[in-house]
């Protein structure tokens, strides 16, 4: 039996509970263990409703899981928001037995099975260290106590995080520590199972948030302009992104709105920087005119949306997988452009460099559709191979001076019809011939024309490029079988995006346990839809469920609209709480879809 | 950093494209096609190396007509499309061609902070008091009064003093010429496009077909050269805004002869400063964070992330 345990924080913004969650993840990831962190918390500063969920297991971990096993509550607040998830056999510690602003009903909570322990945070941080600031302190401490994480592994995070503060800082921290190491030693005597089994073998691995990834994997893939305006939840991308991309010859750019960040990266782009930006829904929304005019142009642009709920400003902070209708068809006309979503943090990194190879190869926007909460989950991955990396980029077809005969210039031209679509690219200061990249419909030589003729030439040409871009990047869909053959009757089958797909992965993963036939499908490319791969898909099932957070279930009107899937066939699952799917609710969907009797 | 250019001189027409402009006859722009290949020719600049932006316009169609790199963006945007460009090769020269209604009203959030920013563009703005390519609308730089067709009743509102404008935005060169001075326009925009930092110039360009106010006709005798007549020293801030102040004036019947420009129209070169450029700062950036190999250390980068 694997080791699977999920410590969570929850309490007040501000008081410490997301680092709280931080150190403990960062101490389980030292110690071998594979490691996803969930956070939530208000768009406000300080104050509201925040938590810090930490799974950690000796196993691949997909999904955030259903809950937690160890509930850390800091006030009142936080236990009546989890009072309900209290369970037999779970371990609730609070801010008591005095010094807290609340007091559970312990004989409840004995009745129902749930270990409880009091450890006084406040009074402890206020009386005994001499500064409430440490009361999260204390309770790390108090968990690394009561489930035996090393105590030495947070002392080094605490002097690797503020030992730049001074030493005052850091022995003020170990000072709680040792309070609450003294304080558990005393007056608790521990009655829950849970404990960490101990340290693993070291693995060769780096830890990163979903928005750090997408910033490492820009720098990697070569960006040299990142223009960004500030928009929760996609800022850190920049904030990330700043110290590294000065390293690698490239700058980030603070624009003066959305529409000026999209259009830097058309002007770096045209001028042959591989050009990147960051936002979110409202962000995007402004960009749209910009992005069909990087479409036409044909200059390559990467654009990253880290979803939030809306419509409008809607809840920054939240879940929500509701912006694919505006990232995929969001403009005025037909444009040409990729929208892709990774499901993990892992795939957060790469595929932001797929994002940018997309882009350099098909000439066009790439948009990537990422979402807040995957923004803010830390996970621990391979260390990647940059040298391999590096060596697969995609670089532009650009003509450079000295390379075509001065004879052959002439017709040479920046939109040239090919058999594939994609034209010779070329780049001021570099190639011999310059042109007007213009938003206007143009011939082949970039002057703006608008005949019939030539309308319709330049509109398969731009079509051209990507009408093969599934069966050219089998890579982007994610078959999930299990022990299925293509082509093989399954009980049901599962289509799957973005954060969503790695939770219906775990949900997949427990039916198969139980003996179920599940055939799961996990596009990263979701527009042009996957078309081929959808249908094969569909002739495995009856049924096939697609779960997304969003009223509407946008790709599941996508595979509607663009595949020859019976409409029936299609059961959409949808939540809009601003929360991401729990493993457990899919799994109790899929289960209901078969006619199974839920177990409670 | 420093331009490509041409080891000898091109001769003007050498930067025209042979695209035909679509303008109407005697559209003050062709002035300013005119002024901009005299102004690449004496700068020797590579055609192959000059980038231009635009927005949307009568005006931005303007480097179709030219042997040049150029982006012919979206309405309002040809400012920040300038600034990626400059961000990515800054060694090549970037001059933004527009319109009034594109680059004061649709544009206008980008014109301040690219002037403050100090970035080496040189934005040429063709002001001719109105829409044009969308037949006769009024501008933010339209006079009171002026009929337009959304407004038969005449402009309620006033016009935009641009020139007070850009010197307050921290823009390091601001000139105001006119499409029917082909010397001084010619002039004006070479020193534009010489000078290191944000250039803006203000031209006068009449548009035949529909404002019959601000016209060649009006225009004539209705000059004052501010350096030359005035004896304006352009690198007094003081003095430059003061001056900037009564730009407007002559819009107005009762300041017919009121000082300093008594009812003419001002052009020259209102102030300039010399000013470390965006671009400057982003490569002492570079050089101080750049690894010394010139490749990135990634072992180090990744060194940050591990547990």
């Amino acid at each position: 039996m694997a080791f699977d345990l999920t410590v969570k924080y929850a309490g007040e913004g501000g008081e410490g509970v997301i680092s709280a969650g931080d150190f403990t993840m960062r101490a389980a990831s030292n110690l071998g263990y594979e490691v996803v962190t969930f956070k939530s918390f208000p768009a406000e500063i300080k104050g509201g409703y925040a938590l810090s969920q930490v799974r950690m297991s000796d196993e691949k971990i997909l999904s955030q899981g259903d809950g937690f096993d160890i509930l850390v509550a800091f006030n009142g607040e936080a236990y009546e928001v989890n009072k309900p998830l209290l369970g037999k056999g779970k371990v609730l510690i609070w801010d008591g037995p005095e010094g807290g602003d609340f007091e559970p009903d312990l004989e409840e909570l004995e009745k129902m099975g749930v270990f409880v322990y009091a450890v006084p945070m406040s009074k402890l941080a206020k009386e005994e260290v001499g500064a409430y600031i440490t009361k999260n302190v204390i309770a790390m401490a108090s968990v690394f106590e009561l489930f035996g994480f090393p105590m030495e592994v947070l002392k080094q995070e605490i002097v690797k995080k503020f030992s730049k503060k001074g030493e005052d800082v850091v022995n003020l921290n170990f000072k709680a520590i040792e309070v609450a190491q003294n304080y558990i030693k005393e007056h608790i005597k521990k009655i829950d199972p849970y404990r960490v089994p101990g340290p693993l073998p070291k693995k060769d691995v780096i830890i990163l948030e979903g928005n750090e990834a997408i910033a490492l994997g820009a720098a990697v893939a070569g960006v040299k302009v990142f223009a960004a305006y500030p928009i929760t939840p996609a800022t850190t991308v920049g904030n990330y992104l700043s110290p590294i991309i000065l390293k690698t010859g490239g700058f980030v750019y603070q624009s003066e709105d959305e529409i000026s960040s999209m259009a830097v990266v058309i002007g770096a782009s045209f001028a042959g920087a591989k050009a990147m930006t960051a936002t979110s829904g409202p962000g995007i929304s402004l960009m749209q005119e910009l992005i069909g005019l990087a479409s036409m142009t044909e200059l390559p642009a990467v654009i990253v949306d880290v979803q939030r709920a809306g419509p409008s400003t809607g809840m920054p902070t939240k879940h929500e997988q509701a912006d694919l209708f505006a990232a995929a068809l969001g403009g005025h006309g037909d444009d040409q452009r990729v929208v892709i979503a990774p499901k993990n943090v892992e795939e957060n990194f790469y595929l932001t460099i797929e994002a940018f190879n997309l882009a350099e190869k098909y000439q066009l926007p790439v948009i990537m559709l990422t979402d807040g909460s995957l923004s803010l989950r830390a996970e621990a991955i391979p260390t990647p191979d940059i040298k391999k990396i590096k060596e697969n980029l995609i670089e532009r077809p650009v003509i450079r001076k000295g390379e075509v005969k001065p004879e052959e210039i002439e017709n040479l031209f920046r939109y040239a019809v090919t058999e594939t679509g994609i034209s010779p690219v070329f780049v001021p200061g570099e190639s011999p011939k310059p042109y007007t990249a213009t938003g206007l419909e143009h011939a082949e030589n970039s002057r703006p024309r608008t005949t019939p003729d030539e309308r319709v030439k330049m509109m398969n040409k731009r079509f051209k490029k990507i009408a093969n871009i599934e069966e050219e990047n089998p890579h982007l869909v994610e078959w999930d079988l299990g022990d299925l053959q293509e082509g093989d009757k399954a009980d049901i089958a599962v289509v799957s995006w973005g954060l969503s797909a790695s939770i219906t992965q775990e949900a997949v993963k427990r039916l198969r346990e139980k003996g179920y036939k599940i055939a799961a499908l996990y596009p990263k490319l979701l527009y042009p839809v996957p078309k081929n791969a959808l249908e094969k898909l569909s002739s495995m099932a009856d049924k096939i469920l697609v779960p997304e957070a969003s009223y509407l279930g946008h790709f599941a009107r996508f595979i509607k609209m663009f595949t020859n899937i019976p409409q029936e066939k299609i059961v959409q699952f949808n939540i809009y709480r601003g929360e991401p799917f729990i493993p457990k609710e899919i799994e109790e969907k899929i289960l209901e879809l078969l006619g199974e009797k839920v177990s409670a | 950093m420093e331009y490509i250019r041409l080891q000898e001189k091109l001769p003007p027409k050498e930067y025209r494209s042979d695209i035909e402009p679509t303008w109407c006859p005697g559209c003050g722009d062709f002035g300013v096609v005119t002024a901009l290949t005299k102004a690449f020719s004496e700068e020797k600049l590579d055609p192959t190396a000059i980038t231009m932006t635009s927005g949307i316009g009568c005006s931005s169609r303007l480097p179709l007509w030219m042997n040049a790199f150029g982006v012919h963006t979206a309405h309002g945007r040809a400012l920040p499309a300038a600034v990626g460009i400059r961000l990515a090769k800054p060694e090549t020269p970037t001059i933004v061609t527009a319109g009034d209604g594109d680059i004061f009203s649709i544009g206008m959030e980008h014109f301040p902070h690219t002037a403050r920013k100090n970035f080496d563009i040189t934005l040429v703005v063709m002001d001719n008091r109105m829409y044009a390519l969308t037949k006769n609308q009024t501008s933010p730089t339209s006079r009171h009064g002026y009929k337009g067709s959304l407004n038969p009743y005449g402009n309620i509102e006033d016009p935009f003093n641009v020139i007070k404008f850009a010197i307050a935005s921290g823009a390091t060169f601001v000139a105001q010429s006119y499409s029917g001075n082909p010397k001084h326009l010619a002039e004006t925009i070479q020193a534009a496009v010489e000078h290191k930092g944000f250039a803006f110039v203000n031209v006068l360009s009449p548009c035949p077909t529909f404002n019959k106010i601000d016209t060649f006709k009006y225009y004539k005798g209705r000059l004052i050269d501010i350096n030359k007549e005035l004896g304006h020293d352009p690198s007094d801030m003081k003095a430059a805004l003061e001056l900037a102040s009564h730009v407007l004036d002559a819009d107005n019947p009762e300041l017919e002869d009121a000082e300093p420009f008594k009812g003419k129209r001002p052009i020259g070169i209102f102030y300039k400063v010399e000013k470390e450029t965006f671009e400057e700062r982003v490569a002492k950036l570079k050089e101080k964070f750049a690894p010394p190999s010139g490749e990135p250390d990634w072992d180090e980068i990744l060194a940050k992330y591990r547990p």
